[in-house]
Protein backbone atom coordinates (compact mmCIF):
# COMPACT_ATOMS: atom_id res chain seq x y z
CA UNK A 1 0.00 0.00 0.00
CA UNK A 2 3.08 2.30 1.02
CA UNK A 3 4.67 1.53 -2.53
CA UNK A 4 1.50 2.20 -4.22
CA UNK A 5 1.23 5.62 -2.73
CA UNK A 6 4.87 6.25 -3.70
CA UNK A 7 4.72 5.19 -7.04
CA UNK A 8 1.71 7.29 -7.74
CA UNK A 9 3.91 10.32 -6.04
CA UNK A 10 6.75 9.97 -8.24
CA UNK A 11 4.73 8.67 -11.56
CA UNK A 12 6.04 11.20 -13.78
CA UNK A 13 9.97 11.56 -12.38
CA UNK A 14 10.14 7.75 -12.91
CA UNK A 15 8.40 7.56 -16.47
CA UNK A 16 11.20 10.49 -17.10
CA UNK A 17 14.19 8.15 -15.89
CA UNK A 18 13.31 5.53 -17.78
CA UNK A 19 13.16 7.55 -20.83
CA UNK A 20 16.59 8.20 -20.38
CA UNK A 21 17.92 4.91 -19.78
CA UNK A 22 18.39 5.65 -16.22
CA UNK A 23 17.25 3.57 -13.16
CA UNK A 24 16.55 4.53 -9.86
CA UNK A 25 18.19 3.73 -7.05
CA UNK A 26 17.09 3.54 -3.86
CA UNK A 27 13.56 4.26 -4.21
CA UNK A 28 12.40 1.36 -5.39
CA UNK A 29 12.82 -1.18 -2.09
CA UNK A 30 11.88 0.07 1.14
CA UNK A 31 14.88 0.64 3.76
CA UNK A 32 14.36 -1.43 6.75
CA UNK A 33 15.61 -0.71 9.67
CA UNK A 34 16.33 -3.03 12.81
CA UNK A 35 16.69 -2.18 16.42
CA UNK A 36 17.33 -5.08 19.06
CA UNK A 37 16.37 -4.35 23.21
CA UNK A 38 18.20 -6.93 25.37
CA UNK A 39 16.84 -6.83 29.48
CA UNK A 40 17.34 -8.21 32.82
CA UNK A 41 15.25 -7.57 35.56
CA UNK A 42 15.76 -8.47 39.60
CA UNK A 43 19.30 -9.44 38.89
CA UNK A 44 19.67 -8.87 43.07
CA UNK A 45 22.99 -8.96 42.73
CA UNK A 46 23.46 -12.51 41.74
CA UNK A 47 27.08 -11.79 39.96
CA UNK A 48 27.88 -15.59 39.87
CA UNK A 49 26.30 -18.08 38.31
CA UNK A 50 24.01 -20.72 40.76
CA UNK A 51 26.30 -23.31 42.36
CA UNK A 52 25.94 -26.81 40.35
CA UNK A 53 24.36 -28.23 43.17
CA UNK A 54 21.48 -25.46 43.90
CA UNK A 55 18.52 -27.27 43.94
CA UNK A 56 16.23 -25.51 41.25
CA UNK A 57 18.92 -23.00 39.51
CA UNK A 58 21.89 -25.62 39.04
CA UNK A 59 24.94 -23.74 36.97
CA UNK A 60 22.07 -21.35 35.60
CA UNK A 61 23.01 -17.21 35.15
CA UNK A 62 26.12 -15.45 35.91
CA UNK A 63 26.96 -12.16 34.38
CA UNK A 64 30.18 -13.27 32.94
CA UNK A 65 27.87 -15.48 30.66
CA UNK A 66 25.62 -12.50 30.02
CA UNK A 67 28.41 -10.66 28.57
CA UNK A 68 29.09 -13.49 26.27
CA UNK A 69 25.19 -13.62 25.07
CA UNK A 70 25.32 -9.94 25.27
CA UNK A 71 28.40 -9.45 23.15
CA UNK A 72 27.09 -12.30 20.40
CA UNK A 73 23.27 -10.46 19.72
CA UNK A 74 25.76 -6.97 19.39
CA UNK A 75 27.82 -8.19 16.72
CA UNK A 76 24.82 -9.64 15.20
CA UNK A 77 22.82 -6.55 15.17
CA UNK A 78 25.17 -3.45 16.51
CA UNK A 79 21.26 -1.56 16.91
CA UNK A 80 21.35 -2.91 20.44
CA UNK A 81 20.46 -1.41 23.32
CA UNK A 82 20.29 -3.20 27.16
CA UNK A 83 17.97 -2.39 29.82
CA UNK A 84 17.22 -3.47 33.46
CA UNK A 85 13.93 -2.75 34.91
CA UNK A 86 15.10 -2.81 39.33
CA UNK A 87 16.21 -5.02 41.59
CA UNK A 88 19.71 -4.81 40.64
CA UNK A 89 20.93 -4.79 44.78
CA UNK A 90 20.55 -7.19 47.19
CA UNK A 91 20.31 -11.13 47.25
CA UNK A 92 23.89 -12.39 48.03
CA UNK A 93 27.08 -11.24 49.94
CA UNK A 94 28.64 -9.41 46.82
CA UNK A 95 25.82 -6.44 47.99
CA UNK A 96 26.50 -6.82 51.85
CA UNK A 97 29.74 -6.41 51.50
CA UNK A 98 30.47 -3.91 48.40
CA UNK A 99 27.53 -2.23 48.83
CA UNK A 100 26.57 -2.73 44.92
CA UNK A 101 29.75 -0.79 43.38
CA UNK A 102 30.48 -4.06 41.50
CA UNK A 103 27.18 -4.81 40.20
CA UNK A 104 27.15 -1.01 38.76
CA UNK A 105 30.87 -1.70 37.71
CA UNK A 106 30.20 -5.01 35.81
CA UNK A 107 26.68 -3.01 34.28
CA UNK A 108 28.40 -0.29 33.20
CA UNK A 109 31.13 -2.96 30.91
CA UNK A 110 28.25 -4.88 29.57
CA UNK A 111 27.51 -1.51 28.19
CA UNK A 112 23.76 -1.18 29.64
CA UNK A 113 21.95 1.97 28.31
CA UNK A 114 19.17 2.68 30.43
CA UNK A 115 17.44 1.01 33.96
CA UNK A 116 15.38 1.38 36.56
CA UNK A 117 15.01 1.05 40.29
CA UNK A 118 13.35 -1.49 42.10
CA UNK A 119 12.30 -1.37 45.82
CA UNK A 120 15.52 -3.08 46.61
CA UNK A 121 17.76 -0.54 45.27
CA UNK A 122 16.58 1.70 48.37
CA UNK A 123 18.00 -1.23 50.98
CA UNK A 124 21.22 0.45 51.81
CA UNK A 125 18.93 3.68 51.92
CA UNK A 126 18.79 6.53 48.98
CA UNK A 127 22.54 7.71 49.85
CA UNK A 128 23.54 4.38 50.14
CA UNK A 129 22.36 4.29 46.01
CA UNK A 130 23.39 8.10 45.59
CA UNK A 131 26.87 6.55 46.68
CA UNK A 132 27.24 4.03 44.27
CA UNK A 133 25.73 5.99 40.89
CA UNK A 134 29.95 7.40 40.16
CA UNK A 135 29.96 3.35 38.86
CA UNK A 136 27.23 3.41 36.49
CA UNK A 137 27.67 4.68 33.33
CA UNK A 138 24.59 4.19 32.42
CA UNK A 139 21.44 6.50 33.06
CA UNK A 140 18.66 5.82 35.82
CA UNK A 141 14.87 7.11 34.56
CA UNK A 142 11.73 6.91 36.93
CA UNK A 143 8.67 9.02 36.08
CA UNK A 144 6.70 8.36 39.07
CA UNK A 145 9.10 8.48 41.64
CA UNK A 146 9.70 12.74 42.57
CA UNK A 147 13.02 12.98 44.07
CA UNK A 148 12.68 16.71 44.47
CA UNK A 149 13.50 16.66 48.51
CA UNK A 150 16.28 13.71 48.02
CA UNK A 151 20.09 13.20 47.21
CA UNK A 152 18.58 11.67 44.01
CA UNK A 153 17.30 15.03 42.36
CA UNK A 154 18.35 15.93 38.87
CA UNK A 155 20.14 12.14 38.62
CA UNK A 156 17.41 10.12 38.07
CA UNK A 157 15.34 11.79 34.81
CA UNK A 158 11.56 10.30 34.03
CA UNK A 159 12.40 9.59 30.72
CA UNK A 160 15.61 9.03 28.30
CA UNK A 161 15.35 9.32 24.40
CA UNK A 162 18.08 7.44 22.84
CA UNK A 163 18.64 7.54 18.93
CA UNK A 164 19.38 4.40 17.23
CA UNK A 165 19.88 3.68 13.45
CA UNK A 166 17.68 6.43 13.26
CA UNK A 167 15.41 5.06 15.34
CA UNK A 168 13.81 7.35 18.03
CA UNK A 169 13.71 5.58 21.65
CA UNK A 170 11.84 6.95 24.15
CA UNK A 171 12.38 4.61 27.55
CA UNK A 172 10.83 5.56 30.79
CA UNK A 173 10.58 4.16 34.11
CA UNK A 174 8.01 3.56 36.69
CA UNK A 175 8.36 2.19 40.39
CA UNK A 176 6.31 0.46 42.44
CA UNK A 177 4.62 1.99 46.03
CA UNK A 178 7.64 2.14 48.53
CA UNK A 179 5.28 2.86 51.52
CA UNK A 180 4.74 -0.57 53.62
CA UNK A 181 7.34 -1.97 51.40
CA UNK A 182 10.16 -0.57 52.09
CA UNK A 183 11.46 1.11 55.38
CA UNK A 184 10.55 4.88 55.00
CA UNK A 185 14.03 5.74 56.56
CA UNK A 186 15.93 4.28 53.66
CA UNK A 187 13.56 5.82 51.13
CA UNK A 188 13.34 9.25 52.89
CA UNK A 189 11.42 11.95 50.99
CA UNK A 190 11.06 9.84 47.92
CA UNK A 191 7.60 10.51 46.31
CA UNK A 192 5.35 7.63 44.55
CA UNK A 193 3.28 9.13 42.28
CA UNK A 194 0.52 7.15 40.37
CA UNK A 195 1.90 5.03 37.52
CA UNK A 196 -1.23 5.38 34.83
CA UNK A 197 -2.12 9.22 35.20
CA UNK A 198 2.10 9.68 34.97
CA UNK A 199 2.62 7.15 31.60
CA UNK A 200 -0.23 9.06 30.25
CA UNK A 201 1.50 11.90 30.51
CA UNK A 202 4.92 10.50 29.49
CA UNK A 203 3.91 8.68 26.51
CA UNK A 204 1.85 11.86 24.79
CA UNK A 205 4.91 13.58 25.65
CA UNK A 206 7.52 11.29 24.18
CA UNK A 207 5.15 10.56 20.89
CA UNK A 208 3.41 14.05 20.34
CA UNK A 209 6.33 16.76 21.41
CA UNK A 210 9.35 14.18 20.98
CA UNK A 211 8.33 12.16 17.60
CA UNK A 212 9.58 9.00 18.95
CA UNK A 213 9.57 5.79 16.73
CA UNK A 214 9.42 3.28 19.67
CA UNK A 215 7.96 3.59 23.64
CA UNK A 216 9.31 1.58 26.30
CA UNK A 217 8.09 1.39 29.85
CA UNK A 218 10.54 -0.33 32.64
CA UNK A 219 8.36 -0.89 35.22
CA UNK A 220 9.03 -2.40 38.74
CA UNK A 221 5.49 -2.33 39.19
CA UNK A 222 4.90 -6.39 39.10
CA UNK A 223 3.40 -8.78 36.40
CA UNK A 224 0.01 -9.46 37.89
CA UNK A 225 -1.62 -9.86 41.22
CA UNK A 226 -3.87 -12.67 41.04
CA UNK A 227 -4.37 -12.46 44.85
CA UNK A 228 -4.70 -9.01 44.47
CA UNK A 229 -6.39 -8.12 41.16
CA UNK A 230 -7.03 -4.43 41.93
CA UNK A 231 -2.79 -3.53 42.32
CA UNK A 232 -1.41 -1.63 40.02
CA UNK A 233 0.37 -4.28 38.10
CA UNK A 234 2.15 -4.20 34.21
CA UNK A 235 -1.15 -6.30 32.82
CA UNK A 236 -3.39 -3.09 34.49
CA UNK A 237 -1.11 -1.30 33.11
CA UNK A 238 -0.71 -2.40 29.34
CA UNK A 239 -4.95 -2.35 29.25
CA UNK A 240 -5.24 1.11 31.10
CA UNK A 241 -2.98 3.10 28.60
CA UNK A 242 -1.57 3.56 24.87
CA UNK A 243 1.33 4.41 23.37
CA UNK A 244 3.74 2.00 24.77
CA UNK A 245 5.38 -0.29 22.33
CA UNK A 246 7.06 -2.56 24.87
CA UNK A 247 6.38 -2.85 29.00
CA UNK A 248 10.05 -4.93 30.46
CA UNK A 249 8.42 -5.41 33.93
CA UNK A 250 10.28 -7.01 36.88
CA UNK A 251 9.78 -7.34 40.70
CA UNK A 252 7.02 -10.39 40.89
CA UNK A 253 10.32 -12.89 39.58
CA UNK A 254 7.92 -13.47 37.15
CA UNK A 255 9.26 -16.59 34.45
CA UNK A 256 7.68 -15.64 31.17
CA UNK A 257 8.26 -18.90 28.53
CA UNK A 258 7.65 -15.76 25.98
CA UNK A 259 6.52 -11.72 26.05
CA UNK A 260 2.46 -11.33 26.35
CA UNK A 261 0.74 -9.39 23.95
CA UNK A 262 -2.18 -7.16 25.46
CA UNK A 263 -4.37 -4.72 23.82
CA UNK A 264 -4.40 -1.58 24.69
CA UNK A 265 -6.27 1.36 25.90
CA UNK A 266 -6.78 2.47 21.89
CA UNK A 267 -7.29 -1.27 20.29
CA UNK A 268 -3.47 -2.04 19.59
CA UNK A 269 -0.45 -4.16 20.44
CA UNK A 270 1.27 -3.88 23.28
CA UNK A 271 4.08 -6.23 24.59
CA UNK A 272 5.04 -7.43 28.61
CA UNK A 273 8.00 -9.28 29.15
CA UNK A 274 9.75 -10.26 32.19
CA UNK A 275 12.68 -12.39 32.66
CA UNK A 276 11.89 -13.82 36.23
CA UNK A 277 15.15 -13.04 38.65
CA UNK A 278 18.68 -13.86 39.08
CA UNK A 279 20.04 -13.21 35.77
CA UNK A 280 18.92 -16.54 34.49
CA UNK A 281 17.77 -15.40 31.21
CA UNK A 282 17.74 -12.75 29.03
CA UNK A 283 15.05 -11.17 27.18
CA UNK A 284 15.46 -9.98 23.22
CA UNK A 285 13.00 -8.03 21.14
CA UNK A 286 13.58 -7.62 17.93
CA UNK A 287 11.76 -3.72 16.03
CA UNK A 288 11.63 -4.28 12.54
CA UNK A 289 11.03 -0.93 11.16
CA UNK A 290 10.09 0.61 7.53
CA UNK A 291 10.93 3.75 6.27
CA UNK A 292 7.12 5.23 5.00
CA UNK A 293 6.02 8.49 4.19
CA UNK A 294 3.41 8.29 6.10
CA UNK A 295 2.42 6.31 9.57
CA UNK A 296 -0.67 4.17 8.73
CA UNK A 297 -2.98 2.34 11.36
CA UNK A 298 -1.85 -1.31 10.09
CA UNK A 299 -0.45 -2.69 13.29
CA UNK A 300 3.39 -5.02 13.21
CA UNK A 301 3.22 -8.84 12.73
CA UNK A 302 4.08 -10.36 16.34
CA UNK A 303 6.27 -13.16 16.51
CA UNK A 304 6.48 -14.55 20.11
CA UNK B 1 21.27 17.59 -24.81
CA UNK B 2 21.07 14.46 -23.75
CA UNK B 3 23.85 15.54 -20.58
CA UNK B 4 21.08 18.29 -20.02
CA UNK B 5 18.58 16.18 -19.66
CA UNK B 6 20.51 13.39 -17.35
CA UNK B 7 21.02 17.07 -14.71
CA UNK B 8 17.36 17.65 -15.19
CA UNK B 9 16.78 13.92 -14.23
CA UNK B 10 19.45 14.22 -11.45
CA UNK B 11 18.03 17.63 -9.92
CA UNK B 12 14.09 15.66 -9.94
CA UNK B 13 15.75 12.73 -8.20
CA UNK B 14 17.68 14.44 -5.64
CA UNK B 15 14.64 16.98 -4.92
CA UNK B 16 12.38 13.75 -4.82
CA UNK B 17 14.60 12.15 -2.31
CA UNK B 18 14.93 15.08 -0.51
CA UNK B 19 11.61 15.51 0.17
CA UNK B 20 11.20 11.73 0.70
CA UNK B 21 13.21 12.05 3.37
CA UNK B 22 11.92 14.75 4.34
CA UNK B 23 8.59 13.59 5.11
CA UNK B 24 9.59 9.71 5.85
CA UNK B 25 8.62 8.48 9.18
CA UNK B 26 9.52 4.93 10.42
CA UNK B 27 6.64 2.04 10.51
CA UNK B 28 6.98 -0.62 12.90
CA UNK B 29 6.41 -3.38 10.65
CA UNK B 30 7.43 -7.00 12.38
CA UNK B 31 8.64 -7.80 16.43
CA UNK B 32 10.01 -10.61 17.20
CA UNK B 33 10.50 -11.59 20.84
CA UNK B 34 12.29 -14.57 23.20
CA UNK B 35 13.47 -15.46 26.37
CA UNK B 36 16.65 -16.70 26.02
CA UNK B 37 18.45 -18.95 29.16
CA UNK B 38 21.66 -18.53 30.63
CA UNK B 39 23.00 -22.15 31.31
CA UNK B 40 25.75 -24.02 31.49
CA UNK B 41 26.27 -24.38 27.65
CA UNK B 42 27.31 -20.78 28.11
CA UNK B 43 31.16 -19.67 28.27
CA UNK B 44 31.93 -16.70 30.49
CA UNK B 45 33.46 -13.69 29.00
CA UNK B 46 37.16 -13.33 30.87
CA UNK B 47 37.24 -10.29 30.83
CA UNK B 48 34.21 -10.00 33.45
CA UNK B 49 35.50 -12.51 35.40
CA UNK B 50 38.96 -11.22 36.08
CA UNK B 51 36.89 -8.11 37.50
CA UNK B 52 35.16 -10.48 39.17
CA UNK B 53 37.93 -12.43 40.83
CA UNK B 54 39.42 -9.93 43.29
CA UNK B 55 36.15 -9.08 44.96
CA UNK B 56 35.24 -13.01 44.87
CA UNK B 57 37.88 -14.38 46.42
CA UNK B 58 37.83 -11.90 49.38
CA UNK B 59 34.11 -13.47 49.56
CA UNK B 60 34.63 -16.94 49.06
CA UNK B 61 37.08 -17.29 51.94
CA UNK B 62 34.41 -15.50 54.59
CA UNK B 63 31.23 -17.35 53.42
CA UNK B 64 33.01 -20.96 52.60
CA UNK B 65 33.14 -21.44 56.59
CA UNK B 66 31.07 -24.06 57.77
CA UNK B 67 28.89 -23.32 60.59
CA UNK B 68 26.43 -26.47 61.66
CA UNK B 69 24.30 -29.21 59.94
CA UNK B 70 21.01 -29.59 59.03
CA UNK B 71 19.87 -33.65 58.66
CA UNK B 72 16.85 -32.16 56.41
CA UNK B 73 16.33 -29.48 54.44
CA UNK B 74 15.34 -26.44 55.65
CA UNK B 75 12.74 -24.47 53.28
CA UNK B 76 9.51 -22.61 53.05
CA UNK B 77 7.07 -25.23 52.36
CA UNK B 78 3.90 -24.94 54.06
CA UNK B 79 1.73 -27.13 56.96
CA UNK B 80 -1.04 -26.03 59.66
CA UNK B 81 0.63 -22.97 58.20
CA UNK B 82 3.91 -23.22 59.48
CA UNK B 83 7.38 -23.79 57.77
CA UNK B 84 10.37 -25.47 59.55
CA UNK B 85 12.39 -22.82 58.04
CA UNK B 86 10.19 -20.90 59.86
CA UNK B 87 9.87 -22.14 63.30
CA UNK B 88 13.63 -22.38 62.90
CA UNK B 89 13.81 -18.94 62.63
CA UNK B 90 11.26 -17.64 65.54
CA UNK B 91 12.66 -20.17 68.17
CA UNK B 92 16.57 -18.99 67.59
CA UNK B 93 15.95 -15.62 66.90
CA UNK B 94 13.87 -15.51 70.50
CA UNK B 95 16.99 -17.71 71.97
CA UNK B 96 19.48 -15.34 71.09
CA UNK B 97 17.97 -11.75 72.10
CA UNK B 98 16.26 -13.19 75.40
CA UNK B 99 19.29 -13.25 77.02
CA UNK B 100 19.95 -9.80 75.84
CA UNK B 101 16.35 -8.21 76.34
CA UNK B 102 16.89 -10.44 80.42
CA UNK B 103 19.50 -7.88 81.10
CA UNK B 104 18.45 -5.00 79.80
CA UNK B 105 14.89 -4.55 81.16
CA UNK B 106 14.42 -7.67 83.56
CA UNK B 107 11.24 -8.88 81.29
CA UNK B 108 10.36 -12.26 79.60
CA UNK B 109 9.98 -11.69 75.67
CA UNK B 110 6.55 -13.44 75.17
CA UNK B 111 6.96 -14.47 71.26
CA UNK B 112 8.74 -14.18 68.27
CA UNK B 113 6.86 -12.59 64.96
CA UNK B 114 8.78 -12.22 61.74
CA UNK B 115 6.89 -11.87 58.38
CA UNK B 116 7.21 -15.51 55.77
CA UNK B 117 8.59 -12.67 52.71
CA UNK B 118 11.55 -12.17 55.02
CA UNK B 119 13.01 -15.71 54.72
CA UNK B 120 14.42 -15.14 51.30
CA UNK B 121 16.43 -18.73 50.40
CA UNK B 122 15.92 -22.28 51.85
CA UNK B 123 19.41 -24.57 53.30
CA UNK B 124 19.17 -27.52 51.61
CA UNK B 125 20.44 -30.41 54.18
CA UNK B 126 24.00 -30.90 54.54
CA UNK B 127 26.26 -28.68 55.52
CA UNK B 128 24.82 -25.33 56.74
CA UNK B 129 27.89 -22.23 55.43
CA UNK B 130 27.73 -18.31 56.55
CA UNK B 131 26.69 -17.72 52.63
CA UNK B 132 23.49 -19.77 53.53
CA UNK B 133 22.82 -17.45 56.56
CA UNK B 134 23.31 -14.33 54.27
CA UNK B 135 21.20 -15.98 51.28
CA UNK B 136 18.21 -16.09 54.81
CA UNK B 137 18.74 -13.36 55.87
CA UNK B 138 20.16 -10.80 53.12
CA UNK B 139 18.98 -7.89 54.94
CA UNK B 140 20.48 -5.49 57.42
CA UNK B 141 17.18 -5.54 59.86
CA UNK B 142 17.71 -5.42 63.81
CA UNK B 143 15.91 -7.20 66.27
CA UNK B 144 13.35 -4.90 68.29
CA UNK B 145 11.16 -5.78 71.45
CA UNK B 146 7.65 -4.00 70.96
CA UNK B 147 5.60 -3.87 74.05
CA UNK B 148 1.78 -4.07 72.71
CA UNK B 149 -1.24 -4.10 74.26
CA UNK B 150 -3.96 -6.73 74.95
CA UNK B 151 -5.87 -5.29 71.41
CA UNK B 152 -2.94 -4.55 69.38
CA UNK B 153 -1.90 -8.14 70.21
CA UNK B 154 -5.23 -9.78 69.15
CA UNK B 155 -4.87 -7.51 65.67
CA UNK B 156 -1.45 -9.10 65.16
CA UNK B 157 -2.90 -12.60 65.11
CA UNK B 158 -6.51 -11.33 63.33
CA UNK B 159 -3.81 -10.35 61.15
CA UNK B 160 -1.83 -13.96 61.33
CA UNK B 161 -5.17 -15.61 61.02
CA UNK B 162 -6.39 -13.72 57.22
CA UNK B 163 -3.19 -13.78 56.03
CA UNK B 164 -3.55 -17.44 55.87
CA UNK B 165 0.82 -17.16 55.30
CA UNK B 166 3.13 -19.04 57.22
CA UNK B 167 4.62 -16.21 58.97
CA UNK B 168 7.47 -17.73 61.68
CA UNK B 169 5.84 -17.41 65.56
CA UNK B 170 7.67 -18.83 67.84
CA UNK B 171 6.65 -21.92 70.04
CA UNK B 172 5.72 -19.82 72.78
CA UNK B 173 2.56 -19.29 70.81
CA UNK B 174 -0.09 -22.21 71.26
CA UNK B 175 -2.74 -21.19 68.54
CA UNK B 176 -6.05 -23.05 67.72
CA UNK B 177 -7.71 -21.58 64.08
CA UNK B 178 -10.83 -22.89 63.40
CA UNK B 179 -12.88 -23.21 60.14
CA UNK B 180 -14.66 -19.95 60.77
CA UNK B 181 -11.90 -18.29 62.08
CA UNK B 182 -12.42 -18.30 65.73
CA UNK B 183 -9.59 -19.04 67.86
CA UNK B 184 -8.03 -20.23 71.03
CA UNK B 185 -4.41 -18.37 72.19
CA UNK B 186 -2.42 -18.90 75.26
CA UNK B 187 1.03 -17.80 75.24
CA UNK B 188 4.29 -18.96 77.46
CA UNK B 189 1.45 -21.61 79.00
CA UNK B 190 -1.03 -18.83 80.03
CA UNK B 191 -4.58 -18.38 78.36
CA UNK B 192 -4.41 -14.97 76.48
CA UNK B 193 -5.39 -12.31 78.54
CA UNK B 194 -6.66 -8.58 76.36
CA UNK B 195 -6.43 -6.73 79.53
CA UNK B 196 -2.68 -7.36 79.66
CA UNK B 197 0.13 -6.24 77.47
CA UNK B 198 2.47 -8.77 75.64
CA UNK B 199 6.37 -7.94 74.65
CA UNK B 200 7.27 -9.34 70.86
CA UNK B 201 10.05 -9.97 69.40
CA UNK B 202 10.17 -8.78 65.61
CA UNK B 203 12.65 -6.95 62.95
CA UNK B 204 12.90 -3.03 62.74
CA UNK B 205 11.54 -3.54 59.79
CA UNK B 206 8.44 -5.29 60.70
CA UNK B 207 8.01 -2.98 63.67
CA UNK B 208 7.98 0.31 61.21
CA UNK B 209 4.81 -1.37 59.35
CA UNK B 210 7.00 -3.44 56.74
CA UNK B 211 4.15 -6.05 55.18
CA UNK B 212 1.37 -4.17 56.65
CA UNK B 213 1.84 -5.09 60.36
CA UNK B 214 0.73 -1.96 61.37
CA UNK B 215 0.08 -3.16 64.90
CA UNK B 216 3.60 -2.68 65.51
CA UNK B 217 3.21 0.98 64.79
CA UNK B 218 3.21 3.50 67.84
CA UNK B 219 4.03 0.63 70.63
CA UNK B 220 3.40 0.90 74.42
CA UNK B 221 7.29 0.62 74.55
CA UNK B 222 10.15 -0.29 72.32
CA UNK B 223 13.65 -1.74 73.37
CA UNK B 224 16.57 -2.48 70.52
CA UNK B 225 18.26 -5.49 70.99
CA UNK B 226 21.33 -4.18 68.91
CA UNK B 227 21.72 -6.85 66.94
CA UNK B 228 21.04 -8.02 63.47
CA UNK B 229 18.67 -10.83 62.90
CA UNK B 230 21.43 -12.14 60.32
CA UNK B 231 24.14 -11.79 63.38
CA UNK B 232 21.43 -13.84 65.49
CA UNK B 233 21.09 -16.51 63.30
CA UNK B 234 25.08 -16.70 62.48
CA UNK B 235 25.75 -16.78 65.99
CA UNK B 236 23.13 -19.35 66.48
CA UNK B 237 24.46 -21.66 64.11
CA UNK B 238 28.09 -21.31 65.67
CA UNK B 239 26.97 -22.77 68.57
CA UNK B 240 24.93 -25.59 67.65
CA UNK B 241 26.34 -28.71 66.15
CA UNK B 242 23.01 -29.73 63.97
CA UNK B 243 20.03 -27.63 63.61
CA UNK B 244 17.13 -29.26 64.85
CA UNK B 245 13.79 -27.40 63.28
CA UNK B 246 10.17 -29.18 62.53
CA UNK B 247 6.40 -28.52 62.10
CA UNK B 248 5.38 -28.58 65.27
CA UNK B 249 2.06 -28.21 67.12
CA UNK B 250 2.46 -23.90 68.02
CA UNK B 251 -0.22 -23.42 65.11
CA UNK B 252 -3.43 -26.02 64.45
CA UNK B 253 -5.31 -25.30 62.09
CA UNK B 254 -8.64 -27.12 63.07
Amino acid sequence: MERRKFIKQVGGASTLALAGGLTLPAFTTQKQRHLTILHTNDTHSHIEPFKPTHYRNASKGGVAKRATLVQQIRKENPNTLLLDAGDIFQGTPYFNYFGGALEFQLMSKLQYDVATLGNHDFDNGIEGFYKQLPHAQFDFVSANYDFKNTVLDSHVKPYKIIHKNGIKVGIFGLGIQLEGLVDHRLYKETTYLDPIEITKDITQELKTKHHCDLIICLSHLGYHYKNNPNKISDLMLAKATQNIDLIIGGHTHTFLKKPTIVKNAAGKNTLINQVGAYGINLGRIDFYFDEVDELTTESATILV
Amino acid sequence: MKTQLTKVILFICGWISFVSCKNSTQQLSKIVGKNIAIDSAMVANTAIDSMIAPYKTQLDREMQQILTYTPVTLQKKTDQQQSNLGNLMADLTYQMAQPIFQNKTKQTIDFALFNSGGIRALISKGNVTKEHAFKLMPFENQLVVVQLSGKKTEELIHYFIQGKKAHPLSKQIKLTIHNDQSYELSIRGQKFDPNKNYLVLTSDYLQHGGDGMDFFKNPIALTKIDLKVRDAIIQYFKKTDTLKARIDHRITLD
